[in-house]
């Protein structure tokens, strides 16, 4: 399944014939990449994330460069400017430039989205690889916790721990991926059984290969699809997440700017600065319905049958 | 076979039930550190005061020690007093109940309404321009996060339409403080919450609702009722959309929990005062017993839809056994 075809290799009758008239061996990686590549919408939905990604991580060049503003800084005197002219998207309460803290923002918003799917998925492949491998007991116990922290009416916890640890991103995404693991071990979970069944994973087993080296080297790399499919669909649903929290000013704290939290304040101000409701709101949509999209041609690109 | 499977959901929701309170309470427990609810709201009360406060709260004992009391309590039918308000828990739910069923449900049965409809016409001109308009529009749903949504609505239908002097939409709360709380003054105050809620559901529930069409007027027994003459018409909402359904069902009976926590950002935003946004308020305010009884509802209500929808997928499809 994995790796290049050796058919071509073997000295069988009719393997010359098989490789002159068949199209040359491609893997399973490169066939969901030739998919992919050829889904021009999921593509340039990956595309705009990565132009999105690059300007994040590229923040303090363009503040320098392009609007010339730092995320932080007040001018009294420039408060509820529209936009236009100096500050293309106009100013805030503060004074503070639209479009620097929507850059800035986009550098905290993104990041902790990324961290969450990161966390997320290595906790949930690590709980649901050893409950779908060693199954019994230790199956019963891991999904039993699955399910009840998936029971847990996730933003009473979001709640509770925002006050316990006052988030940085980094906390913050530490507490989104408290319960979006869950999902990521059944998921792996349901792989594994599959998977475990088949005459390879015998056959490693036989030849004296340990648990471990099992799970990391022969299972991994057949959920690895699987993960990738959930983690493009799961970016965006975390930034919805992590936007609502930031937004009832449980997520990142102010001054810092988010895409969330730069709409806490802006209903005070509906009256007369309208803008500062449009932007951040439209940022947070576009990312979100990329990543959707994405995720989805990412699906149909490792799954074609699944495709509707 | 169905007694068995029922006696294990049981047993097993019990734990669960357990544990999830026990995890919440943990968490205020450590998080609140020596602090008292209510404190804050009164500047004069001295030291020994707050003292015998925490005495007669019960915060001075291990969390272990309160969480038995606690649960003796829910055992027989008590969830204590608010810690900082002093009424029954249970009166502030029953308080708020209402008004978050009035809205949930309200955004449920606008979504069933439209969602269907939508679905079935996806599925039966699939690859038409209304197909694809009506895929993007969901696709859309998806994306939009829902507080900003209320934002703009709020922007829209009460701010902008006001400053035109135009009759605007309430933008917050069930009803008007002032001689409100009729009927036409309640829908009012319905219209923009119940307007993001309902655009959520639409948009996951007409796509399922298209997928489970598609796949169900692909099966042999569609093929057989046209072939025998039955009419379009007949074929499509008797044999197609029926079984189409259960889906449906399903999801609807996972949004039961819903009522708590998914409308939580929206009963926030609209000020609505619902079960949300009071667990909201209070878990800021560390008013455990409040707090406690909302989880342990919010946690009956997770087990019960997910209960209610493997039982009615039973009812629905016989070919689904419980093992």
């Amino acid at each position: 399944m994995i790796g290049p075809s050796r058919v071509a290799e073997l000295d069988m009758p009719g393997a010359a014939i098989e490789t002159t008239t068949s199209r040359p061996a491609q893997s399973y990686w490169n066939e969901s990449w030739e998919r992919l590549r050829h889904n021009p919408i999921g593509m340039a939905a990956g595309v705009l994330i990565l132009i999105f990604g690059v300007v994040a991580i590229l923040a303090p060049l363009f503040s320098a460069v392009l609007t010339h503003f730092q995320p932080q800084s007040v001018d009294l005197l420039a408060t509820f400017k529209p936009p236009g002219g100096a500050h293309m998207l106009g100013t805030d309460e503060l004074g503070r430039d639209t479009l620097t803290r929507l850059i800035w923002g986009g550098r905290v918003t993104l990041g902790v989205a990324f961290l969450t799917v990161g966390i997320a998925l290595s906790a949930g492949t690590a709980v649901g690889m050893a409950a779908g491998y060693y199954g019994g007991w230790a199956d019963d116990a891991l999904m039993r916790f699955v399910d009840m922290v998936l029971a847990i009416p996730a933003i009473f916890l979001f709640i509770l721990m925002s006050i316990l640890i006052h988030p940085t991103p980094v906390t913050l995404a530490l507490i989104i991926a408290s319960v979006g693991w869950g999902n990521v071990a059944r998921l792996v979970r349901g792989e594994v059984l599959s998977v475990k069944q088949r005459d390879f994973i015998m056959a490693t087993r036989s030849i004296g290969a340990r648990d471990v080296r099992v799970m990391i080297r022969h299972l991994l790399p057949n959920v690895l699809p699987v993960l990738i499919v959930a983690a493009s669909l799961g970016v965006g649903q975390i930034i919805l997440i992590e936007a609502a929290l930031d937004f009832l000013g449980l997520g990142i704290q102010p001054p810092t700017a988010s895409w969330g939290n730069m709409l806490t304040n802006a209903e005070s101000y509906f009256y007369h600065s309208a803008w500062l409701v449009y932007f951040p709101g439209v940022m947070i949509f576009v990312t979100v319905l990329c990543s959707n999209i994405f995720g989805n041609a990412v699906r149909d690109a490792f799954d074609p049958r699944l495709k509707s | 076979m169905l007694a068995k499977y029922m006696a294990r959901r049981f047993l097993a929701s019990i734990v669960v039930v357990l544990g999830v309170t026990a995890i919440t309470l943990a968490l205020m427990k450590t998080t609140s550190g020596s602090y008292v609810p209510g404190i804050d709201l009164n500047p004069s009360l001295r030291p020994e005061d707050i003292a015998r406060l925490r005495a007669d709260l019960g915060l001075d004992r291990p969390g272990w020690q309160w969480y038995i009391t606690w649960i003796w309590g829910v055992l027989h039918g008590d969830f204590g007093h608010s810690m900082i308000d002093g009424s029954t828990v249970t009166s502030h739910i029953l308080d708020r109940l209402p008004n978050t069923i009035e809205l949930t449900l309200t955004a449920i049965v606008i979504g069933v309404i439209i969602a269907i409809p939508v679905g079935v016409i996806g599925a039966l001109r699939h690859g038409s321009k209304t197909d694809h308009t009506m895929t993007v529009v969901s696709v859309a749903g998806f994306a939009v996060p829902q507080f900003w949504m209320g934002l703009i609505l709020i922007l829209i239908f009460s701010v902008t339409l006001e400053q035109h002097g135009l009759p605007w939409l309430p933008s917050s709360g069930a009803y008007s403080a002032v001689n409100g709380g009729d009927f036409f003054d309640r829908v009012e105050h319905l219209i923009l919450p119940a307007t993001v809620l309902s655009f959520f559901y639409i948009s996951t529930w007409s796509r399922f609702i298209r997928s489970s069409m598609l796949e169900v007027l692909s099966q042999d027994y569609i093929r057989t009722a046209r072939a025998k003459g039955m009419s379009e018409r007949r074929v499509v909402y008797l044999h197609g959309l029926r079984n189409a359904l259960i889906p449906l069902i399903t999801l609807i009976g996972l949004e039961l929990p819903g009522l708590v926590s998914g409308g939580l950002v929206v009963e926030v935003v609209f000020g609505w005062p619902g079960i949300g946004k009071l667990a909201f308020e209070r878990a800021l305010q560390y008013d455990y017993t409040t707090v406690m009884g909302v989880t342990f509802f919010a946690t009956l209500l997770v087990i019960a839809g997910n209960l209610l929808a493997d039982v009615l997928y039973g009812v629905l499809d016989p070919r689904i056994r419980y093992g």
